[in-house]
């Protein structure tokens, strides 16, 4: 096992959804991905949190070559599939498994859980009736849905949200992907479910020695989850660090907002305010000059609101991309 | 001492369904007393909305019976004429802000006139005061005049949240119940609707009820904790307790599943899920999923046991049972 090996690659990656063009207007466009950095190994877990509206699961979907990239580079294993056509994208859609948000809607209601799993199997001609049938039955028993015979004939509306939810990673797994990318697969999901589905996640991806990203809003999560912490914040990566750097020493003012809003089950929370930056992530159609985050950030100084700051290497295995810190 | 506020004594309520009755909510009681805020926690399904809507009496179609009292204020409203607790309870004494109410807003028409409508519709205002009164209380909870006359499409999430907090309030209740105010929304925006929340609360000395199945965000409110599984409160505690020392096995098994960034324990999720309401299991209804299961709890129901000051649980743990 080469777990030095980098997977994925994303350089300068921009995703603009071009918005309103008429004869005589200019095009708009909402920049939802703008400029983003970052490698993955192979083994690794990525945490990738933001609000909603921050382009993180815009971000997502395009690594997986749903959407069109408008700009930069995705390198998967040193191929370059950023502007691949659809057509020649078919060992792209093996190689890499998508585990959707919402379970209830991931699924197709018509189908058994069966034929769900082995949808995937027919589109790439894979193995006999029999030997899919096989494999079918080993991803069930990988998500623990047991006894298999239970489920493998039930439709999706006879399933708990929970055992949807096993069903979509076990559809995204049966291909035996490289890269999965799990966009808030639990928020969706009862407090006393989630847990389970993410040690379910990570026990598999760690077994199969893949790369996940996972992606969500919700921080507390992602400490027992995850070697990597991507903050992002209107379409930038503002800072990415090593899980447990990140969490001991967080440097962006964003990242230290949000770490601070996050409630922590003491009863003595209810007797205090929590401190919260001002006003509301901004409008992705006309992003405010230099740094995105001067105008809700207490810290800001002339020159966040003229240039915006480059992504600087700050220690070992962290990068911060604001103004107030200097490299080296 | 404050005064007690609202009273349930063993309030339970079912509903038809083909395959049987379902008891939805069984033997509630508890006390409020005023300004204190009682959080509900529990799974989808453990009935802590149908105790919510169920004080208001919004109940669905399918209603079977209901049973119980419910006192505000010293009077018995559950006993109380349709028409009679329509005019003087619902809403002007509590109100309620329902889960995901800020995608329910109607689309076509200015959020103050939203904000005024139970004022117009439950007290009898006429327009031009019921809107003066609705744009104080949008400003109450942060909205400006500008954003009054604007309709929802234009509002954040989070604006959309306080035009739904303010509609509940408008009509000075002494009650709310907040139904999962905070789950759709992001954790800055969370936080700031906590804080907004414990300024009101402050400020109007009202009394929440507040339904959600994110413990940690319970903290941010909490005075007492009452724990709810299978349509029963199993553990009703102050928040210190409910934390510190919690006595039931359902409770503890909740709190070691909570992930948190200080600590870096191992989180356990509980095993199984919850049983059906309308067959539940004998005894204890956790038993088939406690880790701290005895012979008795598969056969006897437990009692609610005093556990400490105003800290009670249904529960065999730590009680002679001989």
């Amino acid at each position: 096992m080469n777990n030095n090996e980098i997977l994925l690659k994303v350089e300068n990656l921009k995703v603009w959804f071009e918005i309103r063009k008429t004869i005589i207007s200019q095009p708009l466009y909402v920049k939802a991905v703008d400029g983003v950095n970052f490698e993955l190994k192979k083994g690794e877990t990525i945490s990738l949190v933001g609000e909603s509206g921050s382009g993180k699961t815009t971000l997502g979907r395009t690594i997986l070559r749903l959407y069109e990239p408008t700009d930069g580079k995705i390198l998967f294993e040193d191929k370059d599939i950023t502007n691949l056509p659809f057509k020649e994208l078919n060992w792209y859609r093996k190689e890499t498994g998508f585990v959707q948000q919402d379970p209830f809607g991931a699924l197709a209601p018509h189908f058994s859980v069966y034929r769900i799993l082995e949808e995937p199997l027919i589109i790439n001609k894979i193995g006999t009736p029999e030997s899919r049938k096989e494999m079918i039955i080993k991803a069930l028993e990988e998500v623990k849905l047991t006894p298999v015979s239970d489920f493998i004939n039930k439709y999706p509306h006879m399933l708990s949200g929970g055992q949807m939810q096993r069903v979509v990673i076990a559809r995204a797994l049966i291909m035996k992907p490289k890269l999965i990318v799990a966009d808030e697969p639990v928020s969706m999901l009862d407090a006393s479910v989630r847990i389970e589905i993410l040690d379910l996640l990570r026990d598999i991806q760690m077994n199969h020695n893949m790369s996940l990203i996972y992606i969500t809003h919700d921080l507390a999560t992602v400490r027992a989850f995850s070697d990597w912490i991507f903050i992002m914040y209107a379409g930038n990566l503002v800072e990415r660090a090593k899980t447990d750097e990140l969490l001991s020493n967080p440097l962006h003012p964003y990242t230290k907002a949000l770490l601070s809003a996050i409630p922590d089950p003491d009863p003595s929370n209810r007797f205090k305010l929590r401190e919260v930056p001002p006003g509301e992530p901004p409008n992705l159609i006309n992003p405010p000059e230099g740094c995105r985050f001067h105008p809700r950030c207490s810290f800001a100084m002339e020159i966040c609101k003229k240039e915006e700051p480059k992504e600087i290497n700050i220690a070992k295995d962290h990068w911060v991309k604001c103004w107030l810190y200097k490299e080296g | 001492m404050a005064d007690v506020v609202l009273k349930l004594e063993n309030f339970s309520v079912s509903y038809k369904t083909q395959k049987g009755s379902l008891e939805a909510v069984r033997n509630v009681s508890f006390e409020l007393k005023e300004g204190e805020t009682l959080a509900i926690v529990g799974e989808s399904g453990c009935g802590k909305s149908s105790l919510a809507r169920g004080i208001l009496r919004l109940f669905p179609r399918n209603l079977e019976k209901t049973s119980g009292k419910i006192y505000l204020d010293g009077e018995d409203i559950l006993s109380l004429k349709e028409d009679n607790f329509r005019k003087n309870i619902l809403w002007s004494k509590i109100s309620m802000v329902f889960q995901g109410a800020m995608n329910s807003l109607n689309p076509v028409l200015k959020v103050v006139y939203q904000v005024a409508e139970p004022l117009i519709v439950h007290m009898g205002m006429d327009k031009d005061s019921a809107f003066k009164r609705a744009k104080e209380m949008l400003s109450l909870v942060g909205i400006s005049e500008s954003f009054a006359e604007r309709y929802p499409f234009e509002l954040s999430g989070g604006m959309k949240q306080r035009v739904v907090i303010a509609m509940a309030l408008v009509t000075h209740p002494k009650v709310v119940i907040l139904d999962e105010p905070t789950s759709a929304l992001d954790v800055i925006t969370q936080a700031n609707i906590l804080n907004l929340l414990k300024v009101l609360k402050k400020e109007l000395n009202l009394t929440y009820i507040f339904i959600t199945h994110d413990i940690a965000t319970t903290s941010e409110l909490a005075d007492k904790v009452a724990v709810m599984y299978a349509g029963e409160i199993v553990e009703l505690s102050p928040a210190e307790n409910f934390y510190n020392s919690p006595a039931h096995g359902y409770t503890m098994m909740l709190l070691n599943s909570v992930p948190t960034l200080k600590t870096t324990k191992k989180l356990k999720s509980i095993p199984g899920s919850p049983p059906s309401l309308i067959s539940p299991p004998k005894g204890c209804r956790f038993h088939p999923r406690c880790q701290y299961v005895m012979d008795i709890c598969r056969e006897k129901e437990p009692p609610m046991f005093k556990k400490g000051e105003e800290h009670f649980a249904k529960c065999y743990i730590g009680e002679s049972h001989e």
